[in-house]
């Protein structure tokens, strides 16, 4: 249990890192990056318990950034700022950019070694679950405006 | 309320300036639409038609059964949270009738991105990437193999996109020297496990936001803002493999695929 512990907050720790630091790349106004960091922090490591319990990868990254949609819900409305400025750098660090690049460098081996059942299954298995982590992720950030708002302005 | 024929194309401009600026830094199309609607409606006019493409805007304004029609090209300025807020915020002061039209326009016009100091920005880069080799199970050599090829090529990309040059080129470039680097650490066997260093060092290219705004822009209804997105997010990814490939096979070491 103590171990854990120890391991979630070891990947809060390592997620609010590339939080802030794409954040900054988007240019989040400085006062806003606070919450970029706890938003990074507490997703990526709430999705490592899920994970940890067993839950698919693909379902863990929705209910979590679900969750965050609705915190970014909150932090909108009291600041009068687009929801997107937190929402997207928080949920950085679980973008699936490592399977996304495996499956285009497999395709490029394709082209040039010749296609093997190997090298396919690389981009069939990467492709995919880039896919379905990706459209998790946005549908999950986007619920509360699909569920709650449906059209209206959030601020 | 009634407005002259120069009052309404006024708005009309004000509010497609907006809108332009709100597409031109990244924000999403439910948001260009919604806040630009807004602007116009707050100024004054009846109706507010707006049609967003991947690359313009056309805005229609009605005002007692008269149209003005305008239309702005959006080229791309880069990503800025900054100035979405500001251009929201304005929109939300326009709407309590604080501001009027000339005020709105003066204060949009007023607006320059803001840009975080670069070098604060390359260490947090690399502390980022660093950090992804945490999560890939890399040990300490990995990790700071990993900080000095991402802080390099966060480099390279802000020297190359200062000066304009193409996306895919500057992507590219950055792959080919953050795998060129990491592949020395594979040569020179740093630490237990060095090819996780060539995976977390490329992860600055990956293009997150046009990604969400993609999926978030289809969702929401704007199928061709959302394929156009994709598309341009899934070129970068494709040239960002090609540097990938092209330093596996100059330096002879792969780490991806085998």
């Amino acid at each position: 249990m103590i171990e854990l512990l120890y391991l979630l907050l070891q990947d809060a720790w390592f997620a609010w890192i590339p939080a802030v630091g794409f954040a900054m790349v988007f240019n989040v106004p400085s006062r806003m990056l606070i919450y970029c960091a706890i938003g990074g922090a507490l997703t990526h490591s709430s999705r490592f318990l899920l994970m940890h319990y067993g839950v698919p990868i693909e379902w863990a990254t929705f209910i979590v950034s679900a969750n965050m949609g609705f915190l970014g819900l909150y932090w909108s409305r009291k600041h009068l700022i687009p929801r997107p400025v937190f929402t997207v750098a928080s949920v950085i660090p679980m973008i699936p950019g490592s399977y996304a690049f495996t499956a285009m460098i497999a395709l490029v081996e394709i082209n040039t070694t010749g296609y093997s059942l190997a090298l396919m299954q690389l981009v069939m298995e990467n492709g995919l679950r880039t896919l379905f982590i990706l459209t998790a992720l946005s549908f999950g950030l986007a619920l509360p405006s699909i569920l709650i708002y449906r059209g209206r302005p959030i601020v | 309320m009634s407005l002259s024929k120069e009052e309404q194309t006024e708005l009309t401009r004000v509010a497609v300036f907006a809108g332009q600026i709100l597409h031109q830094h990244g924000a999403e199309s439910r948001l260009i639409e919604q806040t630009t609607q807004r602007i116009g409606l707050a100024l004054g006019a009846d109706n507010i038609e707006l049609s967003v493409s991947p690359d313009a805007i056309v805005i229609t304004s009605l005002s007692d059964g008269h149209c003005v029609t305008t239309t702005r090209r959006c080229f791309d300025r880069g990503i800025n949270m900054q100035m979405v807020c500001e251009v929201q915020r304005i929109c939300v002061m326009a709407e309590k009738q604080l501001l009027d039209a000339r005020d709105v326009k003066k204060r949009l016009k007023r607006l320059t991105p803001f840009k975080h100091n670069r070098w604060l920005v390359v260490l947090m880069i690399g502390f980022s990437c660093a950090s992804f080799s945490h999560f890939f199970g890399g040990d300490r050599a990995a990790y700071w193999v990993t900080f000095v090829a991402a802080a390099v090529a966060m480099i390279l990309r802000q020297e190359l996109a200062h000066r304009h040059h193409n996306p895919f080129v500057n992507f590219a470039a950055a792959a080919f020297v953050a795998t060129t680097i990491t592949s020395f650490g594979v040569i020179f066997e740093a630490g237990e496990n060095p090819q996780i260093a060539m995976a977390a060092s490329v992860l600055l290219l990956v293009p997150g936001f046009p990604l969400i705004n993609s999926v978030s822009d289809m969702l929401k209804g704007h199928i061709n803002m959302g394929i156009a997105r994709w598309v341009f997010a899934t070129l970068l990814a494709i040239s960002v493999s090609i540097g990938i490939v092209a330093s596996m096979t100059l330096v002879g070491v792969s780490g991806w695929t085998s």
